[in-house]
């Protein structure tokens, strides 16, 4: 039983990684925290809930629409929101963010006439595969392969692409970046663009897993995402990956063992701990501070 | 941006939130209301997850109004309702009851929920206002205060009886229970449940908890996976249902679940889809078409002309609650609650829509039988009716 | 004059004063701590909470007075608040204002499961003791107190802190003493407020006092300018008194909120009041002529 509550745990915390990839990218390039990037995620179950629901089509199509979907709401995000305050006090995107955050929120429960969850269709069959003394069911499965294949397509392209090099560049330093000709401002839209479509696809992923979205599902989520994020070495995206699926089988097991009602807590007290302990996480890299 | 235009439209918004506060301040401020008018309060959801509850309670009060107001109105008066929306949240309902008294009601009709009534109770007693609950059914409510009543059929003689069935007529022997924590409804029926359970001979083989919003069970349904059990008793609410039923199927399990009130709502089937086929649900009304007779049968005719569908347990205690509360101002032939609390106490045999009430010397309602619903072909229909013994 | 006199005579409209004021005492404290010391704190409302529940507790079990029970939540969540001052010494910017959104969040997630104050169903049955003219006392009292410290030499150390830390550092302020004291401070103010709030409202309910409402005390500090004073009361005042208005579209109030946030920061990210210094207008208006440069 313990192993398949670690298969629980893990499907769960793929989830947390996609969203995770997110907050770290973007933190890595301009250090700032993207709050309303959980309200991306939502964005993305919703885009794939109408795919799905209204236009039938299959969850493949479903993915890679509110993929771009949601790549598109996140370079708007980041040129209305976040850069014209590039040059100012740490605190005002940071506002700025949450604002956005909870412009989108409403936004969503406007357009859906109410805060109430929303149904999301069956995609895919309900069939359990057993492997030995685990059962996967065919959507746990799912979540695996994509997330996988969506992290490993991330490696990919932040090692062996230009624009990926450019990345890396500017989140190393930034100002050198700029002074060595490289566009910042593309590939600051380029980061956020990336991040969203892994949100996105975790959206559309959790809809059909849970079986259930709303408007406010991204707040919740995006904060414990955040902490994976911090959890695992924020800038680091292996980090993230690692913090996520962390996260999430700490999670699963903390319910399994009875504490359902702490579960919300669980993620905060893993950040404060390793914020205490260890402030650059698991995988980061120790900051220097330059007077 | 040009800064200037920045100014200019940070100055615009935030004139509009003063001219809109100024308009809208002007229409809240009527002069008092004309005596002619007794004002009955709706406490309850139109929004979030309580909102089917609130929906249908406030369709039922609004049937009696109309039907009251047609009779030429109450002691003289015509009857208003004035609404109060927390949209299920609980701190807001604070806030919403404090408001509906300050506009002068006789009565406030809420909440369909024990939780929320419990915290509006505190509130009308020392107000001194009536609060009649058409929903909440968990304990503790009307030791409150003599300002507070109810006329639903109580989970302590409902659960018991329903539980009787399952262990005599389904044959069940082992269960197990799953509660809603942090919910009083819940956490009160599992209350009642386990020593019911235990009375009848049916072992309770697990127990978990969840909370509401919750919608990953993955872990406690994986739990419950290796153990054998005929059913599950779910005392919370229909979106937590569903979503509960639906990891169950995926996971292989095919038991079924019973609850109380708490899962009655179209979204239950809406939600739960195939998952909850099957499941059960008891409340203190069901509209049977076949068998209703008298002012029931009016009352599900007339419904189901305006809304098209049969009328749940919400709406019909909504309708009662606006008709008790009629019958006691008649009788005094006052709106002043101070006035009338006392003949709503002495309400013997009142003939409503949901059955014969009463109200007993503790002023809990007193009514019989229940009302066991099944879940087929995404519908509730009723499986059973199963009398209840008076404690 | 007839108007004045019909307004103070609606219970709502005394209410709705007096939540202002409470609220607008918790806004002084953080916008001691984030305003004026520069120390990000995303989880101010937990503060109010613990003063809430720990001074509605006291009322409830003990026969003690009211004012003690207010001090001691107050005293409560001063300690928690020092607490967490010990993370802001090793943390700087968006890491301390994500471990204090945690730890708010973390306090809620308590409060809903501690039996003793209700869990998530809440408390209720709380005396009514705060009144409007307490509450006019203690803003009063308040509003003084921050006064006299940002302009003093305290304050100035504070600002310090703000401005460049490590410069402070090298000046010879103790920054770890500054930095935990105002933490001390701003979350005092907040542990009373909660009080005054529990012993108003009659019920305490922990998702009252989650992400949401620390976000909305740091909205009412932002929208009058971060370390003004003044500021701090016109944010509090118009976004306090504008849900009132706006009862009508309060589906879109969040919306209009979060717009003014984004609009705020990117066209006056200083604030309604901020950078404007009331002294100097005071000044200016007591003695127009000398303050009418050299040139003619």
């Amino acid at each position: 039983m313990f192993l398949q509550q670690l298969v629980n745990g893990l499907t769960l915390g793929t989830t947390y990684a996609l969203i995770a990839l997110g907050y770290t990218m973007v933190y890595g390039i301009i250090q700032l925290i993207n709050f309303a990037h959980g309200e991306v995620y939502m964005i993305g179950a919703f885009v794939g809930l109408i795919l799905v629901g209204v236009y039938q089509v299959n969850f493949v199509l479903a993915m890679v629409g509110a993929m771009a979907v949601c790549m598109v709401v996140a370079i708007l995000i980041e040129r209305i929101a976040y850069r014209p305050l590039r040059r100012s006090t740490r605190l005002a995107p940071l506002i700025s963010a949450i604002g956005m955050s909870t412009v989108l929120q409403t936004g969503v429960t406007l357009l859906r006439g109410g805060p109430n969850p929303l149904p999301f269709p069956h995609v895919v069959e309900d069939t359990v595969y057993v492997l030995g003394p685990v059962q996967f069911s065919l959507i746990q499965l799912l979540i695996l392969i994509v997330a996988a294949g969506l992290m490993i397509g991330l490696q990919y392209i932040v090692k062996y692409t230009r624009t990926g090099k450019a990345m890396r560049a500017a989140s190393e330093d930034f100002e050198t970046a700029q002074l060595m000709g490289i566009n910042v401002n593309r590939v600051i839209s380029f980061t956020f663009a990336l991040g969203a479509a892994l949100a996105g696809a975790g959206g559309v992923l959790v809809g059909m897993y849970f079986n259930s979205i709303h408007p406010f599902m991204g707040v919740s989520v995006g904060l414990k995402s955040f902490c994976a994020a911090v959890v695992g070495g924020i800038g680091s995206i292996p980090g993230a990956m690692l913090g996520g699926i962390f996260l999430g089988i700490a999670e699963v097991m903390g319910v399994a063992a009875g504490f359902d009602t702490y579960k919300e807590a669980i993620a905060f007290a893993l950040l404060i701990l390793v914020l205490l302990f260890r402030p650059t996480g698991i995988l980061g890299h120790p900051i220097q501070k330059k007077v | 941006m040009n800064k200037r235009y920045g100014v200019l439209l940070l100055a615009v918004l935030l004139l509009a939130l003063a001219a809109a506060g100024c308009s809208s301040s002007q229409q809240a401020e009527q002069p008092a209301a004309p005596a002619e008018v007794i004002k009955i309060g709706f406490l309850g959801a139109k929004t979030g997850g309580h909102a089917h509850y609130g929906i249908e309670t406030l369709k039922g009060m609004q049937m009696a109004v109309d039907d009251l107001n047609a009779q030429g109105g109450v002691a003289g008066k015509k009857l208003e309702i004035v609404e109060g929306d927390h949209g299920s949240n609980t701190s807001e309902a604070a806030n919403v009851t404090q408001k509906l008294i300050t506009q002068k009601v006789s009565a406030i009709v809420g909440d369909p929920t024990t939780g929320i009534t419990l915290t509006a109770a505190q509130i009308c007693q020392p107000a001194k206002v009536v609060l009649l609950s058409a929903g909440a059914v968990g304990p503790g409510v009307v030791e409150i205060g003599d300002y507070i009543y109810r006329d639903t059929l109580l989970d302590s003689v409902a659960a018991p009886a329903v539980t009787k069935y399952l262990a005599n007529e389904l044959k069940w022997k082992k269960v197990v229970v799953v509660t809603t924590t942090g919910l009083p409804y819940s956490e009160g029926l599992t209350g009642i449940f386990k020593p019911a359970l235990i009375q009848n001979g049916i072992e309770i083989v697990a127990e978990q908890s969840i909370m509401e919003k919750d919608t990953n069970f993955s872990a406690q349904v994986t739990s419950l996976a290796q153990k054998q059990f005929d059913g599950v008793v779910f005392t919370g609410y229909y979106t937590e249902g569903a979503l509960f039923m639906k990891e169950m199927r995926k996971q292989g399990l095919n038991q079924v679940m019973v609850g109380g009130d708490g899962l009655l709502g179209k979204e239950l089937y809406q939600l739960g889809e195939k998952a909850v086929e099957g499941s059960m649900v008891y409340a203190g009304f069901a509209a049977d078409e076949k068998n209703a007779a008298g002012v029931t049968k009016q009352f599900i005719d007339k419904y189901k002309n305006k809304f098209g569908t049969l009328p749940d347990m919400f709406a019909s205690q909504g309708y009662d609650a606006v008709m008790i509360l009629a019958g006691a101002m008649k009788q005094s032939n006052s709106g002043d609650p101070t006035v009338f609390k006392t003949a709503l106490a002495q309400t013997k045999n009142f003939q409503g829509v949901t059955g014969n009430i009463s109200f007993d010397s503790r002023r809990e309602p007193i009514k019989s039988p229940v009302y066991l619903l099944e879940v087929k072909d995404a519908a509730f229909s009723v499986k059973s009716v199963i009398p209840v013994a008076q404690p | 004059m007839e108007i004045v006199r019909e307004f103070f005579s609606n219970p709502y409209y005394v209410q709705v004063m007096t939540l202002m004021g409470i609220f607008l005492i918790s806004a002084l404290g953080l916008n001691l701590i984030t305003g004026i010391t520069g120390q990000f704190s995303f989880g101010h409302a937990a503060f109010m909470s613990i003063g809430a529940y720990c001074s509605a507790l006291l009322s409830l079990h003990l026969p003690l007075p009211f004012l003690l029970n207010l001090v001691v939540g107050g005293i409560a969540a001063a300690l928690f608040g020092v607490l967490l001052g010990f993370p802001s010494l090793r943390l700087t910017g968006d890491y301390l204002g994500i471990t204090t959104l945690g730890f708010g969040e973390i306090v809620r997630v308590v409060f809903i499961n501690l039996k003793v104050t209700g869990g998530a169903r809440g408390l209720a049955g709380i005396p009514k003791e705060t009144a409007p003219w307490l509450v006019l006392i203690l803003v009063l009292a308040s509003l003084a107190a921050v006064y006299r410290l940002q302009y003093s030499r305290y304050g100035r150390a504070l600002t310090a802190i703000r401005e460049d830390e490590i410069a402070a550092e090298a000046m010879g302020i103790n920054t770890v003493r500054y930095k935990i004291q105002a933490f001390a401070l701003g979350t005092f103010f907040a542990g009373i407020s909660g009080g005054l709030f529990a012993h108003l409202i009659q019920y305490l309910n922990p998702s009252d006092f989650g992400f949401a409402r620390s976000f909305e005390i740091l909205n009412y500090v932002v929208l009058g300018g971060l370390g003004s004073i003044p500021g701090t009361v016109l944010g509090t005042a118009v976004l306090s008194l504008a849900p009132e208005f706006l009862r009508f579209v309060k589906d879109y109030r969040m919306l209009i909120y979060g717009g003014l946030m984004v609009a705020m920061m990117i066209f006056r990210p200083h604030g309604l009041l901020g950078g404007v210094d009331l002294q100097r207008w005071w000044r200016r208006w007591r003695q127009p002529r000398e303050m009418s440069g050299g040139a003619v």
